[in-house]
């Protein structure tokens, strides 16, 4: 099968659709195709929870919003993209109120704000505690509308084709049928979302592989900044299902086994409402030293809403008073919840600039799987939807503006042929290796070694364990052979992205000698703005992972002590 | 502790039960990644965000159309557990469904804001719960598993959401849902069996009827 | 299958058969010739107990007829389930007294 596009959209998360719909609204006869592996309301966007930022309090100010988000990403974010994200946020906002989503309001009517951690002022705008989930079901009906927007689900992307870097299109499965299906584009944006699943205790829904970061990462564009992975402090055990951000911005409480708010000893200021990485660190410290509490799934510690009162919990958190009742049955209102930090944010992804442009002409990425870079080195929650779908609709636009008098480049019948061959090669694997066996055994590798606190030691075990299996993974074995529907297949090929990305974390992480965010290394537990104010770009070589640096812009903040 | 899954595969050609052992302590869904992981590879579901949100995984257990995520087998209380694909779908394999026709169904009923006014939005808490349960659809496809007559008309969930939108203090475009709506509304025999299933506990059979009220007092022009 | 769906298909079942029955009934009706008398009686004895059940499924017709409609214009919702007993409970109680009224 072959299809003709003028831009290719592959993702349909928050990103890609705000990216679609960007372009349909400013061009009718521009032709569009939003492809992704599952169908738009399925993308893992539905599970935001908490909220999304943006400065509406009278007293709050873009640049305050901007400062938050620098410190926050421990100065490695590029200040000259993230002045420019958050003046676009509220508009995006108010867009999203004209085209449907349900956003919580103040008895007044207006648009209502709850606090999130790291933030000087209340910041986040949320729809009770669903927000991913009505901003999803917001984008997806308004797409509805646009005739130009072709959507094709359960398309799984397994290639770019790139010539004199420029893109010419892209190949997918067609999951249902089983074929290899082409797109010829004049532009392709990449939103496929984070590499969550790389680890094993995460809050990531399980088609979260990272796949656009390996394609792209395979066709020689550098991936930036991938040492630095969010562990969010509070995913239910023993699911690692989030309890989002928000039951502390309610008021919620963390506690140890003697009942003490810890938080006091390492943010008195914030207490929980520190920004993640730092919470995440004294939480696993609290662990490590005996003050945790035990259960039947190990160590945990307790995020406390009993005192906020079931009509609270309610109105504010009712999904999580589901997911807890429903996954730990313990009912919030009436019993602490069992928590403890979670793998939950890629904050690196594919190199590009703020246009979104990456070094391959025509080609784009946004959402999580891009790295601007607006989060550094550690991401403020509920920073992430409002960087979808500011991004995403700057992505669309300038996509937009660069297929406009340009020309399709032919794909050659032989391009297509050598991605054929490369699928039927997977497809035809006939091995001893178990891919699953294969992935615990990666997030075994990713949970223990490139968790919160990492050293030399443990990363270049990690290091080697990961080439190790990468060695197993070309003798796996395909047991499904039939096309239709062959998640067997699909899953396998996601491995081998996972395979790719774990190493590219793994090696920027063991060069970074320094502790910054939430890369926090026991060896160097001083952020080092001397030797490494810099991006990491890794490069995929014949020879292993290559990494590259790059300056970091900084425009009004200068590096400071970060302190909360 | 195990129990036995029995589950209907389909393989494109022909169908057959096949059965596993599954240890019980966990949910439905992770006891098919279990089986895909450990036993047999070749068994195909859909399953995204394990946290019911995402409205992948509803398949029917026991009969009856429910999410896989949020299902623990303990709270079965059977030795022997049943899991077939949703009904009134065609089966791609195993107990994956095909979803085109659905969405394509919920087009139909114009399910999204219409609102040709511009300027600031309010909208104060008592009408955003005016309607917002109903934003609350996660589209899995269990309600029209359940209804005896779905497979030949619209179905229960886009009804559910014109009405999300009908109510909407922000809308303006009820007449012309309405209008939409007019000629697929009328094939509900009040089963009422997709109330039951809902996950999300829409009660989707009162909408059904409060839509159909709503259309014809709009065709009578009352 | 559930109870919702039995009462949905005896629904169906009791229309189509009450409707090729009425169709009957008519054409037998409008056959009879003055002075037919014998031939009246006679087929109602023959017929007696497929009369008998015909009512059943005349008052279940009826009794759940009225059921959707009260549904159909939204009322009782909450009371679904009980209606729907009800409904049964009302078909038989009322059967077995025309039952108990004809035999008698
Ligand atoms: C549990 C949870 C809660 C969160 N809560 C918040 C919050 O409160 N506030 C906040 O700001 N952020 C939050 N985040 C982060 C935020 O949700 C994500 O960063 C954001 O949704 C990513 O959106 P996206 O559009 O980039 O990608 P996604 O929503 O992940 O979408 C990716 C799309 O790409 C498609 N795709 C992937 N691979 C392929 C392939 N190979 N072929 C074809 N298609 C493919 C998928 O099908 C999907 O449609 C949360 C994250 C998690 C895990």
């Amino acid at each position: 099968m072959k299809f003709r596009y003028d831009v290719v959209i592959v993702g349909a998360g928050l990103a890609g659709m705000r990216a679609a719909i960007a372009i349909a609204e400013k061009n009718e006869d521009v032709s569009v195709a939003m492809v992704s592996k599952t169908y738009p309301t399925r993308c893992h966007s539905v599970c935001a929870e908490g909220g999304t930022a943006a400065v509406f309090d009278k007293e709050d100010s873009l640049d305050l919003h901007a400062w938050d988000t620098v410190k926050g990403a421990d100065f490695l974010a590029d200040q000259d993209a993230v002045e420019l994200f958050v003046s676009e946020c509220p508009k995006e906002i108010l867009t999203l109120d004209a085209w449907g989503c349900p956003w919580s309001r103040t008895e007044d009517g207006k648009i209502a704000l709850r606090p999130f951690g790291g933030q000087s002022l209340n910041r986040t705008v949320f729809a009770k505690d669903r927000t991913g989930f009505h901003e999803v079901h917001t984008l997806y009906e308004r797409i509805l509308q646009y005739p130009n927007i072709e959507i094709f689900s359960e398309y799984f992307l397994t290639g770019l084709i790139v010539e004199n870097d420029e893109i010419k299109g892209l190949t997918a499965i067609d999951i249902k049928t089983g074929e290899l299906t082409l797109f010829e584009a004049k532009a392709v944006i990449l939103a496929t979302g984070g590499a969550g699943r790389l680890y094993g205790f995460t809050t990531y829904s399980h088609n979260v592989t990272g796949d656009g970061m390996a394609v792209a990462y395979r066709c020689g564009v550098p991936l930036k900044d991938m040492e630095f992975f969010q562990f969010h402090p509070t995913g239910l055990v023993p699911s690692g299902i989030l309890m989002t951000e928000a039951c502390r911005g309610e008021g919620g409480y963390l506690l140890n086994k003697d009942k003490e708010r810890f938080m006091k000893r390492y943010a008195p200021e914030k207490m929980e409402l520190a920004p993640r990485d730092v919470v995440a660190r004294a939480m696993w410290k609290e662990m490590i030293e005996g003050r945790a509490l035990e259960g039947e799934h190990g160590l945990y510690i307790a995020l406390d809403l009993t005192h906020l009162g079931e009509k609270k919990i309610k109105a504010r958190l009712p999904l999580i008073r589901e997911a807890a009742i429903n996954f730990a049955g313990i009912d919030p209102v009436e019993k602490p919840l069992p928590i403890k930090p979670v793998a939950h944010y890629t904050m690196g992804g594919i190199h590009v600039n703020k246009n979104c442009e990456t070094d391959v002409k025509g080609l784009y990425a946004t959402g999580e799987v891009a790295c601007i870079s607006i989060h550094g080195a550690n991401r403020l929650g509920s920073n992430s939807t409002s960087e979808c779908l500011v991004f995403g609709r700057i992505a669309g636009e300038n996509a937009l503006d660069f297929v406009l008098n340009k020309d399709f480049k032919l794909v050659k019948e032989d391009e297509f042929f050598e991605e054929e061959r490369k699928i039927e090669e997977i497809f035809n694997k006939n091995g001893s290796e178990s891919p699953y066996a294969i992935k615990k055994e990666l997030n075994e590798v990713m949970d223990n070694y490139l968790w919160i606190f990492r050293e030399e030691s443990g990363m270049k075990k990690a290091v080697q364990k990961i080439k190790e299996l990468k060695e197993r993974y070309k003798d796996v074995k395909i047991t499904d052979k039939s096309k239709s529907f062959n998640t067997d297949l699909i899953y396998t090929i996601e491995i081998g992205y996972m395979l790719d990305l774990a190493e590219a974390v793994a090696v920027c992480a063991l060069f970074r000698k320094e502790s910054r965010g939430a890369h926090y290394r026991l060896d160097y537990q001083k952020r080092d703005d001397v030797n490494w104010l810099k991006h990491s770009l890794a490069y995929k070589t014949a020879d292993g992972v290559k990494v590259d640096y790059a300056p970091v812009t900084i425009t009004k903040w200068e590096p400071v002590e970060r302190k909360y | 502790m195990e129990v036995i899954f029995r589950i209907k595969r389909f393989d494109g050609g022909s169908s057959y039960w096949d059965e596993f052992k599954v240890p019980i302590n966990m949910t439905v869904l992770e006891a098919l990644f279990y089986i895909k992981e450990n036993i047999d590879s070749t068994l195909a579901f859909r399953a995204f965000c394990r946290m019911g949100i995402c409205g992948s995984c509803a398949i029917r257990i026991n009969k009856k159309p429910m999410l896989a995520c949020e299902t623990q087998i303990s709270k079965l209380e059977k030795e022997t557990i049943e899991l077939e694909p949703l009904k009134n779908f065609n089966v791609i394999k195993d107990l994956v469904t095909d979803f085109e026709g659905f969405f394509k169904k919920q087009k139909l009923a114009k399910p999204y804001l219409i609102r040709k006014s511009k300027g600031e939005i309010q909208q104060t808490p008592k009408q955003l719960e005016e309607y917002y349960k109903y934003t609350l659809c996660i589209k899995c496809g269990a309600c029209v598993s359940a209804c005896p007559v779905a497979k030949r008309c619209l179905g229960p969930a886009p009804v559910v959401a014109a009405h999300r939108f009908n109510r909407d203090s922000r809308d303006e475009g009820k007449e012309e849902r309405l209008k939409a709506l007019s000629d697929h509304i009328w094939h509900c025999h009040f089963v009422s069996d997709c109330s039951e299933v809902c996950p999300k506990n829409l009660h989707p059979a009162e909408v059904v009827q409060k839509v159909r009220l709503e259309v014809l007092k709009f065709n009578l022009g009352w | 299958m559930s109870l919702n769906t039995i009462a949905f298909y005896l629904h169906r079942i009791t229309g189509v058969v009450l409707s090729l029955y009425l169709c009957m009934h008519f054409t037998f009706l409008t056959s009879l010739k003055t002075g037919d008398y014998e031939r009246l009686v006679k087929a109602s004895k023959e017929f007696f107990v497929l009369h008998l059940l015909l009512f059943l499924a005349c008052i279940y017709h009826g009794v759940n007829g009225i059921r959707l409609v009260i549904h159909e214009f939204g009322y009782m919702y909450k009371y679904r389930k009980i209606l729907l007993y009800l409904t049964f409970v009302i078909t038989f109680v009322i059967w077995v007294l025309f039952c108990w009224k004809v035999i008698k």
